[in-house]
Parts: structure tokens; sequence; C-alpha cells
């Protein structure tokens, strides 16, 4: 529901319901005032009604008595002549609207009666004639089931001689002459007691009423006080009054009736208007509402397009659309903060599309243009040139970020030169690309190498002269990749061989690249290997030249991939290194040849098992403590194990490294160094290590049988290891001729395919026991 | 109606001669208490009474009619008396009467008088005038030898000779059917004067009711 909506029905409803009940109180009350001002009419109306009557009786009587003043008649009375007294009495009996006319005695005897046929003898309402002696009399009676006026007036010649009865019916057109004549409510009806005791309605002095029926089918007798019915769907204020009446008479009741419809009639015009004002309100307040909320809505409205505007990246200004009050404040706040939030952003894009060091793109702006280049026509020819100052994190870390900084930005300066039109952008720390369009590769190498030239020159600040150490990698369009992102790895890759090489500048070679991608997906294979248990343990013996038995074994690391097969350890392991995970695979090395040791152990055969550490696992502090607990766990001694570290590793950290290898050897492990003779490590150094043993480089043994100079190498190394207190291994062993020598020479243990493959722990129980194996204490 | 017998009728002329005559005070008064003048009391013996006064001779009364009314409202008669009725207005009247005792009808210039009308019979003759409904007036005609009327106070004094009476009260408004108010005296030679009472049920004077000025309306 809108604010729109909900606003105008809210004034709307509000309106709707005041008026309602306005108009029901307004009703209420009004009735409740016209039934009290119908109990008060019709208590008039009583009165008025009786005294009508009254007024009606004395007319009636005078002109009756008028009558009894005429001379003849006196006569004709006095003189006992009947016929004229009876064609007299007819005839004023005419005159006055009467239906019977009697002339009676002073003691009621009937002398004359108009109505032939059913002559009475003594006049029925004596009463009546009683009083009439006095004065003229009326009443109102009930006379052979209907209501008749009797006036009785005396007859006087000039005493007293007689009385003559009037009998005028009251029927429905005298009710409602005297109605018309009178401001009586608008229904009056007479209801008589028959001979039978039963009610019944004798005139009505409207049509279409029933109130007396109604009161008389209820039989619960007339009301004293005024009463509400209904009546025929119609609502009247109710009263009856009994009349005068001859005591000879049954009684008669006048039922007075008010109608509260008719009463109410004059309002309802007021109620039709009030019904239309109401509309009329409603019709109002639901436009000024609208109109209202459309005022407030269509502001708001507008801000929030202009907020999805805006949030679609579209900054300009909001259409001012108020300008006064609380929405043109928020439509202001809301244009400034739109402003604010476009400059922002823009700083913002700028900030991440460059470099805030040297002011150049950043690679993933410069990786964004070029892509939109090579969209726009992917068979143009380009070429990508990384641009890397080899020593840059070495110089950072030595004269600071300040310097550094500054040198980037010469060195930013200085590529921009002969990169003209060239798209030139900061890569990483110590790396710039340039993207050379439409040019092919010996325009690149030629540019390449007038960088090389420029950056070639030391950069210099007061009296300090930094060498940069660049080099360049280059990777062409279309043939090295069709997408930016290629390319720029493929200069990398290729940025990164010349940074390795003396060459200066290299093209990216894909047959050299070793960093395939296919290559990421083994590290996964590698994890989930791992997990699965693919990874195995073989173990090459080790032979005691010296007494010509197996004491020793080395443990290799295969991996039965379920794709590629069974994998040696120099196809994942520089992998594994590179990717972080060199660390589980020692680990689950370690753990695999220290339960084999165990077992061994259990089954009385006396070996060592050498385990290889990578360089990676040197730096970690834990290493020791994790190798203690395996060896407690599976009650090994240290002295069955042998860790084995290459020579290149123990030199690439060697304090980290002298630390955790002295803690090993404060275990009571043997170390070893491998692959000695082809690293650059001094015996100074060697000296500072914990080793106890030394294991010649297979390259030297390869060509042992051979080559002299191999040969005094090795013998050399023997010697000297020995002076030094080494045990001296020879890994590669793989004829007799290098074997004998090997003895001859005094080397401690060979190794080789000369004597046996790495062989899985059952084969080389079978190997073992064909050979002889040095018999002594459990070394455990 | 009283009829009185003819041989017992007395003169009221005689009643000086009757020395040891005694006084009967009648009051008559209405239901409400209130005295009732021109009421007329008859007193009849019971028995044959031979001291009866002599019967007068006919006699002429007089009837005034003067502003419209009737001079007297009550005239008593003796059978063979007869009555002249003259005329003191500026207007006529016509006099009538339909009374079964006498009927009469003729109309008077303003100034005549008209010949003398012998009643002979007995009974009350009602006189109205024709063209004035409120005059009237009553003729008493009866034999009966003691007749009294009564006063502004309701009383009438007759001095009766001793023996037994039937004493009577008419009056022209006597509700009709009223009872017979006879009522028995009889006087004593040495007795002290005596009285007797009646309430009469009367109706509204008719001269009243046709006179707005007269009427309490």
């Amino acid at each position: 529901m809108t604010f729109r909506l909900r606003l105008a029905s809210f004034l709307v409803i509000s309106l709707a319901l005041l008026q309602i009940v306005t108009a029901l109180l307004v009703y209420e009350v009004t009735r409740r005032q016209i039934i009290g001002e119908g109990e008060h009419q019709l208590a008039l109306a009583a009165t008025a009604f009786s005294r009508q009557l009254d007024d009606v009786s004395a007319r009636v009587a005078d002109n009756v008595q008028v009558l009894t003043l005429d001379y003849a008649l006196r006569s004709a009375i006095a003189q006992r002549d009947r016929d004229t007294a009876l064609s007299a009495l007819r005839n004023h009996g005419r005159r006055i609207g009467a239906t019977r006319m009697l002339l009676m005695d002073l003691d009621g005897a009937i002398q004359a009666d108009t109505q032939a046929g059913q002559a009475l003898e003594k006049f029925p309402f004596p009463d009546l004639a009683d009083l009439a002696l006095e004065h003229p009399e009326a009443a109102v009676v009930a006379w052979n089931e209907r209501a008749y006026w009797i006036v009785v007036v005396p007859v006087s010649a000039p005493t007293l001689i007689g009385l003559i009865a009037a009998a005028i019916p009251i029927d429905d057109a005298f009710l409602r002459h005297i109605q018309e004549q009178s401001t009586l409510p608008n229904t009056i009806e007479l209801a008589a007691q028959g001979g039978s005791g039963a009610w019944a309605v004798v005139a009505r002095g409207s049509e279409g009423t029933d109130l007396a029926a109604q009161f008389i089918a209820a039989g619960d007798g007339w009301p004293q006080v005024p009463v509400l019915r209904k009546v025929n769907g119609r609502e009247y204020v109710v009263s009856t009054t009994h009349l005068r009446s001859s005591k000879q008479s049954r009684p008669i009741v006048a039922v007075l009736g008010y109608s509260l419809d008719d009463a109410l009639r004059p309002y309802r015009s007021v109620g039709i208007a009030w019904a239309a004002l109401l509309a009329l309100g409603l019709v109002l307040g639901l436009l000024g509402s609208l109109l209202i909320a459309r005022g407030v809505s269509r502001p708001v409205e507008a801000l929030a397009a202009t907020a999805r505007r805006i949030a679609a990246g579209d900054y300009r200004p909001p259409e001012p659309l108020v300008q006064r009050g609380e929405l043109g404040e928020l439509a202001a706040a809301f244009a400034n903060m739109t402003q604010a939030i476009g400059e922002r952003e823009e700083q913002i894009r700028f900030q991440s599309g460059h470099d805030a060091v040297t002011g150049l793109p950043n690679r993933v702006a410069a990786e964004a243009a070029m892509q939109q280049q090579l969209t726009a026509d992917p068979e143009s020819h380009g070429a990508l040139l990384m641009v890397a100052l080899a020593r840059l994190p070495e110089i950072t870390k030595t004269v600071g970020h300040a310097i550094s900084d500054r040198l980037m930005r010469d060195a930013g300066e200085r590529i921009r030169g002969p990169a003209g039109e060239s798209l030139v952008a900061r890569a990483g720390d110590g790396e710039f690309l340039v993207w050379q369009r439409a040019a092919d590769q010996p325009r690149a190498i030629a540019l390449a190498f007038r960088l090389i030239d420029l950056l070639g020159e030391p950069y210099r600040e007061a009296d300090l002269a930094i060498d940069l150490a660049p080099a360049v990698g280059i990777a062409l369009h279309p043939v090295h990749g069709a997408k930016a992102s290629d390319l720029l790895q493929h200069a990398d890759v290729a940025l990164f061989a010349a940074l390795g090489t003396a060459e200066p500048v290299v093209v990216y070679d894909p047959i050299v690249d070793p960093h395939r991608p296919e290559r990421l997906s083994l590290m996964g294979d590698l994890r989930e290997a791992l997990d699965q248990h693919q990874l195995q343990l073989h173990y090459q013996p080790k032979l005691n030249l010296a007494q010509g038995s197996v004491d020793g074994v080395e443990g290799l690391l295969r991996w039965q991939h379920p794709k590629l097969g069974m994998m040696a350890p120099d196809s994942f392991i520089p992998l594994a290194e590179e990717t972080g995970n060199i660390r589980r695979v020692t680990r689950w090395v370690l753990a695999a040849g220290i339960a084999q040791a165990q077992r061994w152990n259990v089954h009385g055969r006396r070996l060592r098992v050498a385990l290889n550490l990578s360089a990676r696992d040197i730096d970690d502090p834990e290493l020791p403590q994790r190798i203690e607990e395996l060896l407690a766990v599976h009650g090994v001694s240290p002295e069955a194990i042998v860790l084995e570290i290459t020579e290149s590793a123990a030199m690439s950290k060697p304090d980290a490294a002298l630390r955790v290898l002295r803690e090993l050897a404060d275990l009571g492990i043997d170390l070893a160094i491998d692959d000695f003779g082809v690293g650059q490590s001094s015996f100074a150094y060697l000296r500072r290590l914990p080793v106890r043993e030394l294991k010649i480089d297979k390259s030297f043994l390869l060509r042992l049988a051979i080559g002299p100079e191999d040969r005094t190498i090795v013998r050399s190394i023997v010697e000297l290891g020995h002076r030094l207190g080494y045990r001296v291994t020879a890994e590669g062993v793989n004829d007799r001729a290098t074997l004998d020598y090997l003895a001859e020479i005094g080397c401690d243990h060979a190794q080789g395919f000369f004597i046996a493959r790495a062989l899985p722990p059952e084969a080389l129980a079978t190997f073992l026991s064909a050979r002889p194996v040095p018999a002594g204490e459990s070394m455990v | 109606m009283v009829r009185c017998s003819r041989v017992l009728v007395v003169l009221i002329a005689m009643l000086p001669f009757q020395a040891v005559a005694r006084e009967l005070d009648v009051r008559v008064a209405d239901a409400r208490g209130a005295p009732v003048p021109d009421a007329v009391v008859t007193a009849v013996p019971r028995a044959n009474y031979t001291s009866l006064p002599a019967v007068p001779s006919p006699k002429t009364h007089i009837i005034d009619q003067k502003n419209e009314t009737f001079i007297p409202y009550i005239e008593v008669f003796r059978p063979g008396d007869s009555v002249v009725f003259h005329n003191s207005d500026h207007t006529r009247h016509h006099v009538y009467s339909f009374a079964p005792a006498r009927q009469f009808e003729f109309v008077l210039a303003p100034g005549e008088s008209s010949t003398p009308l012998p009643l002979t019979q007995s009974g009350v003759i009602a006189v109205g005038c024709n063209i004035h409904d409120q005059m009237i007036t009553y003729f008493y005609v009866t034999e009966a030898p003691f007749v009294a009327r009564s006063d502004g106070d309701g009383r009438a004094r007759i001095d009766l000779p001793p023996g037994s009476f039937d004493v009577r009260v008419w009056h022209p408004r006597q509700r009709p059917g009223s009872p017979d108010n006879a009522q028995a005296f009889t006087a004593a030679a040495d007795a002290a004067p005596a009285g007797l009472a009646y309430t009469l049920t009367l109706l509204p004077d008719q001269r009243d009711a046709h006179d707005p000025e007269r009427s309490g309306y």
C-alpha cells in the first residue's frame, strides 16, 4: 500500500466514521426528541380531541336546540301531533347530519322515532336524558355496534315538555373531517366494546392504519401512557383516551397515533442533504488527501528514483521538485550527497585504477584497458612487456619505503619515455607493464632492450646509487594468449625466466612454462591423496659396505595417482612446496616411516629408517615436538630414524635450519645432509650443524666408473667427511665397479639400483630375507 | 298536578275570621340548602271540614310584560279567575300556552292589553312568549283552601285552623318525576307555631338559559 493510498484512506475513513457516528447520534437524539414530542403532542391531542368533541357537541346541541325553539315543532309536540313532530324531526335531523332523531317524554318514553321499524319504547341512555333536563347533553356512545354521538336537548313550550335526541354517527368520514379541521395527529381511531365484550374498531380517521386493531389483537388492554408501536412497518407513538360516554353505553376509546415517520419526514431531506454533504466531503477529502499525499509522495518517489539512479551509477543531481519544507531540505541534502558520492567515487575509481606511488594505472586497470582493446579488435597484434626490478624487495628492506617509492616513480618516468603512446602501468611491487599495441616480436624486443638500457642506469639520490637490476618478460598477442589475463600471466612467466637467468629479456615460450595450469589441479589431487591414503612409502636399502649387509633404508614417497599412475616425488614435491602443502606431506611421511620402523622393530629387524625433510619443513618450529610425539606414540627410539635435508635447504635458511636441526639432534635423532656436493655449502657452515652423515649427490656417482675427476671428488668427500667425523653414504650406485670402488675408498654406505630399488615393505622383507641382515641387539 | 275537591275550597280572604287559627311556617330549600323563592305551598284538609273560609268571588289578575319579562313569575289562580296580559314594552309579545288546562295564543302590540281570559280548570299553565324565549310565567290554578308563596328567604306562612292537612309544595322548576312531597300536618288549638321543611330538586332557571346577560356563561 503506498503512502498516498494509506493517507487518503485514513482521512476518508476517519471522516466517514465521524460523519456516520454524528449522523447516528443526531438521528437518535432527533428520534428521541420526536418521540418525546409525540408523547407531548398526544397528551395535548387527547385533550384537544375531547375539547373538539365538546365543541362539536355544543354546536350540534345548539343546532338541535334551535330546532326545539321552532314554534311549529313545539306546538306539534305540545299538542301531541306525532306525525308533524316526526316529520319536523326528520327534516331537522337531515340538516344536522343525524341519522336518527328521537322525541321522548321527560321520563324517557319515546314519543317519536325517525327510524321506523325499530321503534323504541324507552330512551336507552336515561342518564343522558336526565342530564338533558338541565342543559343540552351530548356524549359518544356505542350503539348497535357503531359509535354515535347522542345529543339530547330539552324542549320547552315554554316549560319543559319533552326531550329530543339526535344520533349522529361517528364514522370514518366524521373522524377525517375532525382531523382535517384540527391540528390533531394524523391518526385517530375509535374502538368500542361490543355486546359480547370484545372490542372492535368502529371508526378510522385515516386509511391504512390499524393501531387500535393491534391493541385489540394483543389483548392486553389499552395503554395508560403513550407507547411506541410499529404498525404495518411504520412507527407510531400511541396513546388512548377513554371518551366521556353514557353510563348505559359500552366504553369507547379514542386511539391517537403520532407517526414518527411523518414527523421524521422533514428531517429526511436534512438527512439526504447530510448524506450528500458527506459524499461531497468524502470526495473532497479523498481528493485533498490524494493531493497532499501526492505533494509528499511525489518528491519522495522522485528521490527514490534518484537513489536508484545513484545506485546504478548516475550521479547527476536530482531535479529540484520541492523548494520548501522538510522535503526541500531532504532534496537539497540528497543533491549534496549525490555530488559528494560522485566526487568520492571518482576519487575511488581513480585510486582503484591507479597506483598511488607512481600515478600510473594499476594492473587491474591496465588489464581492463587491454582487454577492452583486445575485445574490440581480437585480430590485432600487440606485445606485453613485463618489466621487473628484481632487487626492489631488497632495496626496500635496505633503504626504506620512501626511497623505494621515489625510485619506482623515477623508474616509471624512465619507462614512459621510450614507451611513447603505449600503455604503461604498475603491475606489482617491483613490476611495470608496457602494452605495446600493433607491435610484433622484433619491435617488442627492441623496446625491451631500450628499457633495460635506461633502467640499467643506477637510481641516484643524494649520495646513494642504487642498481635496479631490470629484467623484461614479453608475451605477444595473439600467439601467446588471446585474453589480457593470459598475456599477463605468460609475460610474468617469461619475466620469471629472465630473472632466473643471465638473459635480461625473455620472450615467453609455452614449451618451458613450468606454470601450466594443470599442475595446480595436481595439488587438489594431492590433498585428496593424503586423505584417501593414495600415498605410500617405499624403502630403498642402504648397504653397509664394511659389513656387507643392509642395516638401513631410506623412505621414498610414492603416489599412486588414480589417473596418472605411480608418480615419483620429483613430479609433485616441488609443487607441494610452492603451494604450501609440503608440511602435510612431511607429516604423513614421518608418521608412516616411524610407524614402519616400529613394525620392523617388533619383528626384530634392525633397520634405521631415513626420512626426507623439505626445505619448507626446517623453519617449522613445531616439527621437533611433533616428531618427538610420533616417536613416543609408536614407542620407537630416536636412534631408529635418520632425518635427511638437502644441502640447498640447509643453506637457504641457515639460522632457522640450525635451530630446528639442533632441537632434533637434542632428541637423539641423527641428521644427514642429502645431495651433498652440488650446493655451495662450506664445511665451515656444515661444522656448525649437528649432522652425523653426508650423502654424496648421485651426479658424482653416475660417472664414477669412467670419470677420474669424479672419483677424486668422491674420494676427497669420503676422506674429508671421515676426518670431520661424518658417516658418508653414496647414492645412485648402479654398477658393481662403483660399489667396489666405494668399498675400496672406505665409504660407509651405498645405496642404488645395483643394490636394490625402493621397495614396498613386503617386498623389502622378501629382499632382506634373501640377504643376510647384520645380527645385533634391537635398537629400541 | 294538584287536584282539590271543589267542596273543600276555602278562600284565603276569609282567614281573619278564624280566631283560633294556627300559623304554619314552611321552609323551602333546594338540594344545596339554598332558600327557594316562588314555591307554591298548598294545604288541603284531610277530612271534611266545616269551618272553611268562604269561596271568594272570581277575580281578574293582571300580568304585566315589562323588560321582556312576565311579571309576576308565579301567579296563583282559583278556577274561574281571569287573566289579562298587558304589554308595557316597546316590542311585540307573542303570548302563548300549550297547557292542557288552558291553551291560547295571541300577539300583543306595545301598550296593548289582552281581553280577559277566564281560567276555569285547575292546573299549571306555563305561558311563554314566542318572540322572547326567556319570557315565562306560571299560572298555578288551584282549588286548595290554603295557599301561600315562598318569599325570597324560601319561607311561606299559612294560618291554618285546627285539623289535619296535607301540605304540598310545588315549584315550576321542580325536576320532572320528583315524588309527591305531601306532608301531613295537624294543627292543634293551643299549640305553638310549627314549621315544615321541604327540599326540592330544581332544574336551572329557564329564564337564564336564553339570556346571555343573565346566564352564568
